[in-house]
């Protein structure tokens, strides 16, 4: 029965995913120098707002970089003093373990919602809607709202708690970690579980109807019709939703520096919070670039092992 | 004849000010937000009784060190900043500032001038920066709920001892009603608040000259001792232990704190905003009385290499006037000249004479790493004060802190 499956998608990837064919005709060159003409403005923002500035970014990391007065060039002496930067290494854990908890939050609410979203149902449109509209608000506008809820002494859940009479004594959410951390998990998956709903609810959309009947006829109950159908047809819409969940959470910082400011007593510095810290508070720019750069590498190599794992299996294709 | 006339009168008028304006001078100075009040009603009265004008900018707080430093790398800072009185030795250390040492010893009232901030305005025996706004630490207490407490609202607590009693009787109103506030998790509110609690028992926290720590003491020790117990007895408000100093001020004006430590900002902010909260004012004490305070504000630097020098000087000397001092007074600095300073607040609340007392013999640590021991949400001072008032291991938070703080002032690039 699997095997069946196998083919038919076989079948309807191959027809999706075709290479288009390359026509050489006459005037050829003349249309590529209006393609590369029509991406132009956006080559152009691309250097401008990236290759350039990650390029100062490497000149600058080089260097004895201070946010006034003279810079000297220093070779490689930011990287090796990054090597005994202790705090950094603990932020880039703290960053590691809130990436993975976070995820894996995000796609436990955003999964089951995309599902539910997926066909049209009395409301349905209501629901994406009021799913989605968090993640309109920034990052920043979310954390000062939520910095609100959280305040003990003025804000929602402590003193509505309080009141209620559910709790004996107001309870300051953000002054010990594990509640400020949860507390911190909670608005970000409130902030992001929508938007990941509507990626994965694409990729929902994209699986033929056919082969779920088919399955149904067959008699495949709603787990092996996941497990066998949705599952691999959705690898490349994870992949996606996956890289860009990671990456967001690796490069986390206003949730943090608003509403927590790396504490209670640090014990929530995240990697970009360092940087930030080292570059704007002790004025160190140069070393700032520094710990970028590593930074980068570090994201890169994540995104090349997540798209590695999430590739297309042998045969499906 | 009359049509020719009217020609050469408008030709003459036309040349007569465009040479009016060639003439006429503009330096721009940067101020940052908390200047945004009295700043441009000095900046207007200076540039109405001027030809030479000033042109302000008013900067985020957060926002104006990384500003200027940009600026300054790509040749577009400002002629002259008003800059927080503390990263005064750090932009000197930095080579940024211009030496202004002679025409400040030139002043006749230089002898007069806020100590304070002329101490941390001076880098290597040379003037880089002058006293511009003040503001003193001093203690605040609700007199409505000291009445409502049984205890005099007339007589603000004099030592730890009355602080912690006073606190008490007023949290045991009950309600939302609290003994006492600070924000437990703001390095700079508790530099300026806490901090003097210390000063006036004789301890420090900074060597002299700022090369060593030195946190070691038994009155930091007494002085944290002080308010754990408050907070141990609930006198303080849950929301203190993690308050960045959002609610510094906030949390006093709301009416229910019986004590808070503040700074003379407070007066105008109360009796403008929160006419209806009747408080008194008085010292920072220290354990067995006497008192000290913080001395907070701004001085006035200069840009290395402007070409606009007079102007900024001309300005400057106008802001000294006792027309520049009371404008500043009026709308929220305390003079910083202590042989006017009477003069200048005569026509203010009282009470503000208790903030300049405080002003005149107020400290201010010396250190090119100031913001990295002290202002910084992560540094030493802030973890340690919220670690010691709210944690268990007291002990090894100031141990810890030393040792940051040390090996913070031992790494700067110039001492």
């Amino acid at each position: 029965m699997r095997r069946k499956y196998r083919q038919a998608m076989t079948t309807i990837t191959a027809t999706t995913t075709a290479p288009p064919r390359v026509r050489k005709l006459v005037g050829a060159g003349r249309r590529q120098w209006i393609g590369l003409l029509y991406v132009a403005p956006a080559v152009a923002l691309v250097m401008v707002f990236f290759v350039i500035p990650l390029g100062m970014t490497a000149w600058m990391s080089l260097h004895n970089w201070p946010l006034m007065g003279e810079h000297a060039f220093i070779g490689l002496d930011n990287y090796w003093a990054i090597l005994r930067d202790t705090r950094f290494w603990n932020a880039l854990k703290f960053t590691g373990y809130y990436t993975v908890i976070v995820t894996i939050a995000i796609f436990a609410i955003a999964f089951p919602l995309a599902i539910f979203i997926e066909k049209p149902r009395p409301f349905t449109n209501l629901y994406r809607t009021f799913f989605f509209m968090p993640a309109v608000v920034g990052f920043a506008s979310a954390s000062l709202l939520w910095s609100w809820l959280l305040n003990v002494d003025s804000g929602l859940f402590s003193p509505a708690a309080y009141d209620l009479g559910l709790i004996d004594k107001k309870f300051n959410l953000l002054a010990t970690f594990q509640p400020a951390f949860w507390s911190i998990i909670a608005m970000v998956v409130w902030k992001v579980a929508g938007f990941t709903m509507i990626i994965l609810m694409t990729g929902l959309q994209s699986i033929p109807q056919d082969l779920q009947e088919a399955a149904v006829i067959d008699g495949a109950g709603p787990f092996a019709r996941f497990r066998a159908i949705t599952l691999p047809l959705m690898r490349r819409t994870l992949a996606l939703a996956l890289i860009l969940s990671v990456a967001g959470s690796i490069l986390a910082f206003d949730q943090f520096y608003i509403i927590l400011r790396g504490g209670p007593r640090n014990q929530t510095l995240t990697a970009v919070y360092w940087i930030f810290n080292q570059s704007f508070v002790s004025f160190k720019l140069g070393y700032g670039a520094a710990l970028s750069m590593v930074l980068l590498v570090i994201l890169v190599a994540l995104s090349l092992i997540q798209l590695w794992l999430l590739r297309k299996p042998e045969g499906l294709d | 004849m009359r049509n020719l006339i009217a020609k050469l009168a408008l030709a003459t008028a036309v040349l007569g000010s465009g040479l009016g304006v060639a003439a006429a001078d503009t330096a721009n100075i940067w101020v940052r937000a908390d200047g945004s009040n009295f700043m441009p009603r000095i900046v207007d009265a200076y540039n109405k009784a001027h030809k030479d004008q000033i042109k302000l900018d008013i900067i985020p707080n957060a926002e104006i060190i990384p500003k200027y430093g940009a600026a300054a790398a790509g040749g577009t800072a400002p002629d002259a900043l008003s800059l927080d009185l503390i990263y005064t030795p750090s932009f000197a250390a930095a080579g940024q500032l211009e030496d202004i040492t002679d025409w400040a010893k030139s002043l006749p009232y230089f002898a007069s001038l806020s100590p304070a901030h002329v101490k941390t305005g001076t880098y290597k025996d040379h003037i880089y920066g002058l006293p511009f706004s003040a503001d003193a630490s001093v203690l605040i207490w609700n007199k409505k709920l000291f009445k409502q407490a049984g205890l005099d609202p007339e007589k603000g607590p004099t030592n730890w001892a009355e602080i912690a009693a006073d606190a008490e009787k007023v949290n045991a109103l009950g309600g939302n009603i609290k003994g006492f506030y600070f924000s437990g998790n703001c390095g700079g509110c508790n530099i300026f608040t806490f901090m003097p609690l210390i000063w006036a028992s004789g301890g420090d926290i900074l060597s002299e000259d700022g090369s060593k720590a030195t946190l070691d003491s038994p009155q930091l020790r007494g002085a944290i001792d002080l308010y754990r117990s408050m907070v141990k007895k609930d006198l303080v408000p849950a929301g203190a232990q993690t308050d960045t100093g959002a609610n510094f001020f906030a949390a006093f004006a709301a009416g229910n704190i019986g004590i808070s430590p503040s700074g003379a900002f407070a007066i105008g902010a109360l009796n403008t905003q929160y006419p209806n909260v009747d408080y008194g004012v008085t010292f920072l004490p220290g354990k067995d009385g006497g008192w000290s305070s913080f001395a907070g504000g701004d001085n006035f630097v200069v840009t290395k290499g402007t070409k606009k020098l007079a102007v900024v000087k001309e300005f400057l000397d106008f802001a000294y006037s006792l027309e520049g001092q009371t404008i500043l007074a009026k709308y929220g600095s305390l003079p910083v000249r202590g042989d006017i300073a009477k003069d200048a607040l005569r026509e203010l609340d009282p009470r503000y004479q208790i903030a300049a007392e405080a002003m005149a013999k107020g400290k201010t640590p010396y250190s090119v790493v100031f913001n990295d021991l002290i202002n910084s949400a992560n540094g030493p001072w802030t973890q340690m004060v919220n670690e010691v008032f709210f944690g268990d291991d007291v002990d090894g938070a100031i141990a810890n802190a030393q040792e940051t703080m040390q090996s913070i002032i031992d790494q700067a690039p110039q001492k």
